[in-house]
């Protein structure tokens, strides 16, 4: 595991079944992630039976085996190393019901890789994680077009799924000539490190070499400063300490802050991180600081912290764009579920459905829709019920996310694209 | 099906809580068909106070974590529970 090189957050996203597990099961083996004790283990095993050729799922089932035996410690997820890069993998879960998670989580994906079957083609969740990954913030995309084995290596099929993949693609502004489209056999290992025998008629970059073509994201400490506030606590002989993950930007000691949406303002008087002082936080630290001239009833969960100077937008209404991933019947205006933003969870009312999107051309299909239902993309206004801290995704991507939640379920998730301020 | 793994980071309600009585009362509330994998750690994050991460197994289907944060939420001396990363198995 080399420190050294850059580091980069990957998503598997993709429908249930079209061998997610296996892509990442694959690209661990062959990246020569599995550990050394296993591949030991492995050699003893294949030498005695002579049963070689059964290499790769022998090593899946005995890392499925070793996570259930609780010897695997950080399972949430997994580790490996192309050429330039560091990766860590997560294999997004299938249900709906996790698309929360993910958009108010804290690990935050810098690619992905979709995998889409090529015996089905894009089905349901292929749709819906498509959209995910773009409203999660995902601008680096790798599809692999994955099981050839199981349509005979056939260039036919392959084109006729990347013809289906990027009409989608193209709907929510991804750039299908930017997008490598890989035919793979996760479990054959087909064009994984190497390019294939197999796919003779395909030239372009092999899953590996794709990584290796990923850029890293600059971090986001050129933005204006926002900390989504997780909770304030009053600590004696210190005073109010919120604690949160800076979001964007820097802020140093001795700064001038706000709480929005209430306008609580004061100055900071000392950060910490792991117990310890730091001088200025930056993106990704996990911080409480100590705020003068605010007590601890000012400041709660949900709340954003940002500079005086450029404090966190308040909406009064925002207009975004929404995928329904499920619900009963169908959606009109005067809806009004809870938004799960950033820290914060506030009803917010649909005040009118503006626009309806067709998942195959992109385009509006139609202009003020009566009603959405499950499977509809569309642009809606708007009206939370209380006062709330929300930014365009143009402009602060991190705070510009939202999940809608109603009866227990995730109803849709979406991106702020306008905020009118109050 | 499958099992995803939920990291979660639990905070206390105040400086003076328990971490201790915390953990246990933490595994207690875990709901049926969930389990936590491994140990509760404590990190400490600034001030004196601690948070507790929590690595919690559950199925891939309907509700999500939903059961367990909200088994977790109504635990004495927890006071916020936040998904940090989320993986399948």
């Amino acid at each position: 595991m080399a420190a050294d090189k850059p580091h980069l957050n990957l998503a598997v996203i993709g429908h249930i079944d079209h061998g997610k597990s296996t892509l990442v099961g694959r690209l661990m083996f062959e990246a020569g992630a599995v550990p050394a004790h296993i591949i030991e283990k492995f050699r003893a095993e294949a030498k005695e039976k002579g049963k070689e050729s059964f290499a790769f799922a022998w090593v899946m089932d005995s890392l499925k085996e070793e996570r259930e035996r609780g010897i695997t410690i950080d399972i949430a997820h997994k580790r490996f190393d192309t050429d330039k890069y560091y990766f860590t993998v997560v294999d997004c879960p299938g249900h709906r019901d996790f698309v929360k998670n993910m958009i108010t989580g804290a690990s935050q994906a810098d690619a992905a890789i979709l995998v889409v079957a090529a015996p089905d083609g894009v089905m349901a969740q292929t749709k819906e994680h498509i959209f995910l990954s773009r409203t999660l913030g995902i601008n680096q995309l790798i599809v692999a077009v994955n099981k050839m084995d199981a349509v005979e290596y056939s260039e036919a099929r392959y084109k006729e799924v990347i013809e289906q993949v990027s009409a989608i693609l193209k709907m929510i502004g991804f750039k299908p000539s930017e997008i490598p489209f890989i035919p793979t056999s996760a479990f054959e290992g087909d064009n994984i490190t190497n390019s294939s025998e197999n796919t003779p008629w395909y030239k372009g970059p092999s899953i590996m070499q794709a990584l290796d073509q990923l850029t890293v994201p600059t971090k986001p400490d050129t933005l204006p400063l926002r900390i989504p506030v997780e909770d304030a606590y009053t600590i004696s002989g210190i005073g109010t300490v919120p604690v949160g993950r800076v979001e964007t930007g820097v802020m140093k000691k001795g700064d001038k802050i706000i709480f929005m949406p209430t306008g609580t303002a004061g100055e900071v008087k000392s950060i910490e991180m792991h117990h310890e002082e730091i001088a200025q936080a930056v993106p990704g630290d996990n911080i409480g600081w100590n705020v003068r001239g605010v007590g601890k009833g000012d400041v709660r969960r949900g709340d954003v912290c940002g500079h005086t100077s450029n404090p966190p937008s308040v909406a009064d209404e925002f207009v975004g764009q929404i995928v329904v991933l499920q619900h009963p019947s169908a959606i009109t205006a005067g809806y009004t579920p809870v938004f799960h933003s950033h820290t914060s969870q506030v009803a917010c009312q649909f005040i009118s459905l503006d626009k309806k999107l067709d998942p195959k051309t992109g385009q509006v299909k139609e202009e003020n829709p009566t009603f959405i239902k499950a499977g509809d993309a569309a642009i809606v206004t708007f009206k939370p019920t209380r006062p709330m801290v929300i930014e365009p995704v143009k402009e602060i991507p991190q705070l510009g996310r939202f999940a809608v939640r109603d009866m227990g379920m995730t109803i849709a998730a979406g991106m702020c694209m306008s905020v009118k301020q109050k | 099906m499958g099992e995803v793994a939920a990291k979660m980071k639990i905070m206390p309600s105040d400086v003076e809580t328990d971490l201790g009585k915390l953990k246990e009362q933490l595994r207690a509330a875990v709901p049926e068909g969930s389990e936590i994998y491994g140990e509760i750690v404590e990190e400490p994050v600034a001030f004196g106070l601690k948070a507790l991460i929590v690595t919690v197994i559950v199925g891939d289907q309907e509700g999500g974590t939903e059961a367990v944060e909200e088994a977790f939420a109504k635990v004495e001396g927890a006071e916020n529970i936040q998904i940090l990363e989320l993986g399948r198995l």
